[in-house]
């Protein structure tokens, strides 16, 4: 079933778009991930799916209505989507009241209070944190009270930004561990951002890349800005650093720009390649210096003066063994690079 | 001769001179219900102030500063030639009553309340009304929460309007007409003594007066204190 809804959605801050969707369909009961760099349009969009913020234009639907951007009615819409902020905040008072507050302002009676106040707080590892003043909390306890808070609303629909953002490794785990868990046993829809790719694919069933505020099918890692060279004899060279270049066919390149963004599909790079192909690809060595298992999947970080991930099957994986520290040879064929003019400036 | 005005000014004071405590009564009740009216007033139109955007805003904020330099006695002209028998309310006949003088006097500080409290709920993060949205609060509910966060800035506000009437005397003088037993307050009292030459009174009014002014201020800065602690 259709959650969300965008079309031609847009908001903009004086003459900045900041968010510009043309469609995008959002299932419920499904954990999303949002991943793009700063600046990307993640929070706002995530204000805007929490009818916290306004489109500029466009049109946007929850549960198959068209959204009226009047108070009453979107008032009535934030009862059922709670968006649980990346440095949330307390109210002075107890840790109990926090978590009350949703429940209070919708009259909820003091027992059943009571009862989901307790619940949520055990659910967050907080329950002997329920009388304490806020005042004394740390980064870490502030959003597993405020994550509380939220679930005690049993809302339809959780979003969070950047939910691990600023936490230690063990209240992260928390966090990601409760998000699962309210999906798969209340169906709770969640939607997350990150910056974390490999934390995002981890957790969720479908990944939207934002940006510059617009989707994109390109993954958020191996993005790289180059320095392009006059063409010469139908390649052109590309400069990442320094020290690491290498030419591509002039047509795989946007013309008239010296600068360019490049994207190299992870699951296209071939390590330790058999044959040289130099007619339809390049080659170049790194030192491995990440190995990190996802579901069936190995991303292995290479180092080759920038870094690049490559990722392969468990097979594949087994068969080439590559250990931290070795130095290997890539193979990146023309048809994993993406070059593209673009403002992006990640490096 | 300063000396001996102090020395019969305390043994005044501690022998609980019934027309000296009259007069603090009276100033002291004047002052009171003029800061609770202009409160009432104030914070709430200080609050919608601060969370509306409106064409003019600037201009209005500029104005309600403008207004906390308006003196005492253009207020009580102002209201006089309202209240006078000849102005549209005099049927009312409140000249020379204590009403008229809280009705100076909440004109005088409704810009000092307001200001100090759009001030105080500006320095609110925005996050509170956020989370107070998202967790269902309607509008009244969110604006319960920013007063609440913003209390001690909004107490400091009213405490600071309370001491400027306590201490003002145009208003008094012209509004109250100086009535002994009715409207004379501490300060038009001791303008009254100084005319008349008897200093006792007069310095025992200013004992009292400097130690309620010592004490509102103390109580400012600690709220302001608080305010300070909390934003941190």
């Amino acid at each position: 079933m259709i959650l969300y809804k965008l079309e031609n959605l847009q908001r903009a801050h004086g003459s900045r778009t900041v968010l510009n969707i043309d469609f995008l369909e959002i299932l419920s009961n499904a954990i999303y991930t949002l991943i793009g760099p700063n600046g990307a349009g993640k929070t706002t969009l995530l204000k805007v799916l929490a009818f916290l913020d306004r489109p500029s234009s466009g049109r946007l639907h929850f549960d198959g209505q068209l959204i009226r951007l009047n108070e009453k009615h979107l008032h009535s819409l934030r009862r059922r989507v709670v968006l649980f902020d990346q440095n949330p905040i307390l109210f002075t008072g107890t840790v109990r009241k926090n978590v009350e507050f949703g429940l209070k302002v919708r009259k909820v009676s003091k027992e059943v209070r009571k009862q989901r106040t307790e619940e949520m707080l055990e659910l967050v590892g907080m329950e002997n944190f329920a009388d304490s003043e806020t005042r004394g909390l740390s980064g870490g306890e502030i959003k597993r009270v405020a994550l509380a808070r939220a679930l005690a609303l049993h809302p339809d629909v959780l979003l969070c930004d950047e939910p691990t953002a600023n936490v230690d490794g063990e209240n992260q785990e928390i966090i990601l561990n409760t998000l699962k868990q309210i999906n798969r046993e209340e169906k709770t829809s969640i939607i997350f951002s990150t910056h974390y790719l490999s934390q995002g694919q981890r957790l969720a069933d479908h990944t939207l890349l934002l940006q510059n505020g617009s989707l994109s099918d390109l993954v958020n890692e191996n993005i790289f800005r180059v320095a392009l060279s006059q063409p010469k004899a139908g390649k052109i060279l590309c400069k990442l650093t320094e020290h690491l270049s290498f030419t591509l066919p002039t047509e795989r390149v946007p013309s008239g720009t010296d600068i360019a963004k490049l994207h190299i599909d992870p699951q296209k790079i071939v390590l330790d390649p058999k044959e040289k192909d130099m007619a339809h690809g390049t080659y170049l060595n790194g030192h491995i210096f990440d190995l990190n298992q996802e579901g069936s999947r190995v991303r292995v970080g290479i180092d080759m003066g920038v870094r690049l991930t490559v990722a392969f099957s468990m097979e594949e994986y087994r068969r080439k063994q590559p250990r931290l520290g070795e130095k290997r040879e890539l193979f990146i064929p023309y048809d994993a690079i993406v070059c593209t003019k673009s403002d992006l400036l990640q490096s | 001769m300063l000396l001996d005005s102090v020395q019969s000014a305390f043994l005044l004071l501690f022998s609980f001179n019934p027309e000296l405590f009259e007069i603090v009564g009276v100033s002291l009740k004047v002052s009171f219900g003029a800061t609770l009216i202009a409160s009432i007033i104030g914070i709430p139109s200080g609050f919608i102030i601060a969370y509306s955007v409106f064409p003019g805003k600037r201009l209005l904020l500029t104005c309600l500063n403008t207004l906390l330099a308006l003196p005492t006695v253009v207020i009580g002209l102002f209201v006089y030639s309202f209240i006078s028998r000849r102005g549209i309310f005099g049927s009312l006949d409140l000249l020379y009553t204590q009403k008229a003088i809280i009705i100076g006097q909440v004109i005088l500080i409704i810009p000092v309340i307001t200001t100090l409290a759009i001030a105080a709920v500006s320095r609110i993060d925005s996050r509170y009304r956020m989370t107070a949205l998202t967790l269902g609060a309607n509008r009244f509910q969110m604006a319960v929460v920013i007063m609440k966060e913003a209390r001690y800035g909004i107490l400091a506000a009213v405490i600071a309007a309370y001491g400027r009437v306590i201490a003002e005397v145009g208003i008094s003088m012209m509004l109250g007409g100086n009535a002994k037993g009715f409207t004379r307050t501490m300060t038009t009292a001791m303008a009254l003594e100084y005319d008349k030459g008897e200093f006792v009174l007069a310095v025992a009014l200013g004992i009292t007066l400097m130690t309620f002014a010592f004490g509102i201020n103390m109580l400012f800065h600690f709220f302001q204190g608080k305010t300070r602690h909390d934003t941190v």
